[in-house]
């Protein structure tokens, strides 16, 4: 069944009084249950796209299908992980996590009960009376991802959530994602432009363009889980998605020294 | 926190009020030294027991006591309808932009406009009375709260904002929970310039258009050429917005700087 459905979407940004085209024409079709992840050269629109998907900005053209309704503004249905994890530092975890389930007016004892079972499958309940500047980066990711499966959206939005961690906590939590997708069945869409984070995680592979932004190709991965940083079986996926994107990095390149 | 840490901090402060206790005894002395030397006539620099003698006049003829309740509570007035005035000028602001610019592109003016320059216009508007005070005061403090809500809210980082929406949250809700919350350290700071700001103002006032309060025993130390008793007030007043400052409003900002994990080093 088609999760999410991203028709024809176009986005200009204003740069130095010139428009300049972010996003040009991007289409893609989410099952449901799909772990997809974007991966492209860095100011590439993947980000963009994203926050487009979750409603915090608005296509020039084009739209988003949730289940087949058009969506135009935020909601607790598309939740959405921060690259910074974006916690708010005046609640405790716990509250953190429950912040959501506050907003959807969900009393307080039925929010406990969720909370406390996210907080224990991200392996937080000791913390859940800390305050957010008492945790490392990769603790706070981790609230950061039971804060979004709280609310049990129907698809789980991740901005480069790894990209400030430590590459042994990342490992850990490239692990870690991978069983909760398994055990929650959720529909995921991961923006990274680490190539080694898309290929374990993702079942597809999107690779964006460079500026104009459009899906220059998808590559399928098959593969049993979890997968390691280290399988070597998987490094035919990953010079394949370098292969695709060293022409992008280059032109990049080219297009910021003219 | 460590209980090392803890008894290390109580330690240092511990020096520091040392250290204080120093520099108050070493003032006094260059102080008595002066005097005994008599660079000045009697008449204008007392010794400090002739102000101690001073303080214990006008503690005994109470004048003291219902001059700082009289100051205390037209200050708190004052400043907590500066407070709830500003604040909602400062939401006005931000609800509706074009007059949140507008009114923000005088900021700089309102905020340094000396209070004291408020007294003849209260006078002549109001009255030579404790509303005429009130509002001085509050003209005085007023726009630090309302441009410090404006910008403290402006400032928010947009990603908490964007993640709060994320969630579903909107309206009211978001700006309760979120919106007042995210701006919370920096209106405590506005708050505090404020609260200065109302300390100045209502001194200045009192000496000019009151007939009682701190400002007024000021003055009725000059008509009376009793410097001993301009030097007792002077040092309550310095006393009061030593207390205040240190004692309430910087804790308060410390309390909410380490919940937001502001202090980390």
């Amino acid at each position: 069944m088609t999760k999410l459905q991203a028709k024809n979407i176009v986005k200009h940004f204003d740069h130095n009084g010139t428009s300049v085209v972010a996003l040009d024409g991007i289409n893609l079709d989410v099952q449901e249950g799909d772990f997809v992840c974007i991966v492209g050269p860095s100011g590439c629109g993947k980000s963009t796209f994203l926050n487009i998907v979750a409603g915090l900005e608005q296509p020039d053209s084009g739209e988003i299908l949730l289940n087949g309704n058009p969506i135009s503004t935020p909601g607790p249905d598309r939740t959405m992980v921060f690259q910074e994890g974006a916690l708010f530092p005046w609640l405790k975890v716990i509250d953190n996590v429950e912040f959501g389930l506050k907003m959807a007016g969900i009393p307080k004892d039925e929010r406990r009960q969720i909370s406390q079972r996210y907080l224990d499958m991200m392996q937080l309940t000791k913390f859940a009376d800390s305050y957010t500047y008492q945790l490392s980066t990769g603790m706070k990711q981790r609230v950061a991802i039971a804060r979004a499966l709280a609310m049990d959206p129907e698809i789980l939005l991740m901005d480069e959530p790894f990209a400030a961690l430590d590459s042994q906590t990342r490992d850990l939590l490239l692990v870690e994602l991978q069983l909760i997708w398994e055990k929650t069945k959720k529909t995921i869409i991961f923006v990274t432009h680490n190539i080694s984070e898309s290929v374990i995680l993702g079942n597809r592979v999107i690779v964006f363009k460079n500026r104009p932004s459009k899906i220059k190709k998808e590559i399928t991965i098959d593969y049993r889980r979890p997968r390691l940083m280290e399988d070597e079986n998987l490094q035919k996926y990953y010079h394949q998605i370098v292969e695709e994107l060293k022409n992008e990095v280059i032109a990049q390149i080219k297009d910021e020294n003219p | 926190m460590s209980e090392k840490a803890i008894s290390e901090k109580k330690l240092q402060s511990l020096h520091d009020a040392g250290n204080a206790a120093l520099f108050l005894a070493i003032f006094v002395g260059v102080w008595e030294l002066v005097f005994v030397l008599g660079i000045f006539p009697k008449i204008s620099l007392p010794s400090p027991m002739m102000v101690a003698g001073s303080f214990d006049k006008i503690t005994l003829n109470m004048s003291l006591p219902i001059g700082i309740g009289v100051t205390m509570g037209r200050l708190v007035a004052g400043f907590s309808i500066s407070i709830v005035l500003g604040t909602l000028i400062g939401f006005t602001m931000i609800r509706f932009k074009g007059f949140g610019r507008t009114l923000s592109s005088f900021s700089a003016g309102l905020l340094a406009f000396p209070s004291i320059a408020w007294v003849p216009f209260s006078i002549l508007l109001i009255g030579f009375n404790d509303f005429g005070i009130l509002f001085v005061v509050i003209m005085s403090s007023i726009f630090s709260v309302m441009i410090s809500t404006y910008s403290s809210i402006r400032n928010i980082p947009t990603i908490y904002i964007d993640a709060a929406k994320n969630m579903g949250a909107k309206g009211f809700g978001l700006f309760r929970h979120v919106t007042i919350p995210a701006a919370t350290p920096s209106l405590i700071i506005g708050l505090r310039q404020g609260w200065s700001f109302a300390w100045h103002a209502i001194i200045g006032a009192e000496i000019l258009m009151s007939i009682v309060g701190l400002g007024h025993i000021l003055s009725v130390g000059r008509d009376f050429l009793d410097m001993s008793e301009v030097i007792a007030s002077m040092i309550t007043i310095f006393t009061i917005g030593l207390i205040v400052d240190r004692f309430l409003l910087n804790k308060i900002e410390e309390k909410i700087r380490r919940k937001w994990g502001l202090n980390q080093r």
